[in-house]
């Protein structure tokens, strides 16, 4: 008897993937998009918090209106492109331009990252301005300063509100990076390409790669729900 | 300017608008170091605005706070007529009256001239030159104390508690001690137990803010604003966001801190402590002081219409 034709593509898959060893070259994939990811959200966060207390503290001061107009500046120029933009521009324009050699890992964690940071200041933003004033008064009232308050008293508070929301960011982060190859960087997406274009064979490496991006997403939605319930334990 | 005297808090010529909003229309007080003084008046006559200006938490127009006579707020121009003196604006209306009235005494115009330039707010900080500058710069320098430090010396109570939510008690109430006193972690935690106690909320320390009562709120709010030994407590309708049969608890734990000799300053509806605590009761209304007297005098024998109104209703 003939083999089924799916059984004929699966075998042609299981060459190429194991006896021609292209199981590497998705494991870097693989590495690669959960670097680029990780990076990009942790640089996110950071640098986001910093834009989002800038734009939320109170004052009339003009190094800190100065300071103002340039994060709507920046937020708006990462919300306003698309982030393959953003990723050409900083890999063919500005990186060179300023002189900077970075391998295109490096360039795809700083774009993501500073994409991330645009999108990660408005979610903080909001979740700045949700925690009621009160907190930060009685913070000030008894003696501590602006930053102190908002780092030991409002940061937290808002970060615990803002959890869902960021465990949203944190996948789009992982879907975005399968543009990473626009700038000769081997994500997962780029990975199974190969393996398809090695052998004419498409059909079920791109089966294998969705699974895997929908079960990176599934661990990632488990671990903030965890997160969520150890944070939850002040609100009974 | 060095006061005399040595009032724990002393308010001078305080105004407060919000846009065209004169929330607090010339307010001079003092407080003297373990008095328990209370305020009262109906609802957006300023009270709370009062409060909130003795620890900066509302910036003041006019005006100044000093705390055991250092300055609080920045330096108001128009409560120091040496600074009025140096200023542009003084000297030009002065040579223009000069020439005026070439009869008149220097004295005398300038008497006149400075109650002009404070009554038609003249004053344009930038355009008074450099020796005004300089001496209201200095008069700060010389007076002022750094706002945090003196918030550290002033405990505040509020309607809505305000204790923080993602802290347990115990961490709300041991986290200015140890980062601002410098205090360390056992140290500070032994502190408030013995503090929590007092209240009667020893069990409650492991808690979080969201688990406990108002009442029990509120006296946890209370021992946080102890914890940094203040010189003073002010107390912002401490009981208005109570269930009534919480109300009394937090009450006697005010009482308690009265009697071991606390200066208070409260804000609140409850006249039956304002009577039976309070060493002085204050009637604002409108902006303005418009009573104040002891507690006895003040509701047997009110004098102030307003007041008058007032007490018959809330009595």
């Amino acid at each position: 008897m003939s083999q089924s034709l799916w059984e004929i593509k699966w075998n042609k898959f299981w060459v190429s993937f194991i006896e021609h060893g292209s199981y590497q070259k998705v494991l870097e994939g693989l590495q690669n998009t959960v670097i680029i990811a990780v990076a990009g959200l942790l640089t996110g966060i950071v640098l986001g918090t910093l834009i989002a207390i800038i734009k939320v503290v109170p004052g009339k001061n003009p190094v800190l209106t100065f300071l103002k107009k340039l994060c709507n500046l920046y937020v708006n120029y990462f919300r306003g492109t698309p982030m393959v933009v953003q990723l050409l521009l900083g890999y063919y324009v500005l990186f060179p331009l300023l002189g900077i050699r970075m391998s295109s890992l490096m360039v795809c964690v700083v774009i993501f990252g500073m994409n991330s940071a645009a999108y990660v200041s408005e979610i903080m933003r909001g979740g700045l301005l949700s925690v009621s004033s009160g907190q930060m008064e009685a913070g000030r009232a008894l003696g501590l300063s602006y930053p102190s308050a908002m780092m030991r008293i409002v940061v937290p508070q808002a970060v615990k509100n803002i959890l869902p929301t960021l465990g949203n960011e944190f996948i789009t982060l992982i879907k975005e990076t399968s543009i990473v190859s626009f700038v000769a960087a081997t994500d997962l997406c780029q990975a199974f390409r190969d393996i398809g274009a090695s052998n004419y064979e498409f059909m079920v490496p791109y089966l294998v790669m969705a699974i895997i991006y929908i079960v990176l997403v599934l661990i990632i939605t488990y671990m903030v729900k965890i997160l969520e319930r150890r944070l939850r334990r002040s609100d009974h | 300017m060095i006061t005399e005297g040595s009032a724990l808090i002393k308010v001078d010529g305080l105004y407060k608008y919000f846009g065209e909003n004169r929330v607090l229309r010339g307010i001079s007080a003092e407080i003297d170091k373990g008095e328990v003084v209370v305020i009262i008046g109906p609802s957006g006559s300023g009270k709370s605005t009062f409060l909130r200006c003795l620890n900066l938490l509302e910036e003041p127009t006019y005006g100044e706070v000093w705390l055991e006579d250092k300055l609080v707020t920045p330096v108001d121009p128009y409560l120091h007529p040496d600074v009025i003196e140096l200023s542009k604006t003084y000297q030009s209306l002065f040579s223009a009256a000069k020439a005026e009235n070439p009869g008149k005494s220097d004295e005398a115009l300038k008497d006149e001239l400075i109650a002009k330039i404070k009554d038609e707010d003249l004053l344009n900080e930038k355009h008074e030159g450099r020796a005004y500058k300089a001496l209201v710069k200095k008069i700060y320098a010389e007076n002022y104390i750094n706002i945090n430090l003196a918030r550290q010396k002033i405990g505040m109570v509020f309607q809505q508690f305000n204790l923080f939510n993602n802290l347990k008690i115990i961490d709300n109430i041991t986290l200015a001690p140890i980062k601002l006193r410098g205090m360390s972690k056992a140290e500070a935690e032994e502190k408030a137990k013995t503090l929590l106690e007092r209240v009667g909320l020893a069990d409650k320390a492991d808690s979080y803010p969201s688990q406990l009562s108002g009442g029990q709120k509120q006296r946890a709010a209370i021992v946080r604003a102890l914890a940094m030994d203040p010189d003073v407590m002010l107390f912002d309708e401490p009981t208005s966001a109570l269930d009534p049969e919480m109300v009394g608890e937090v009450l006697e734990v005010m009482k308690e801190l009265a009697e071991s000799g606390m200066t208070m300053v409260c804000v609140t509806h409850e006249m039956g402590f304002a009577r039976e605590v309070g060493t002085r009761v204050i009637f604002i209304d409108e902006g303005v002081i418009q009573e104040e007297s002891a507690p006895d005098e003040f509701f047997t024998n009110p004098k102030n219409p307003r007041l008058r109104d007032f007490l018959s209703k809330v009595l």
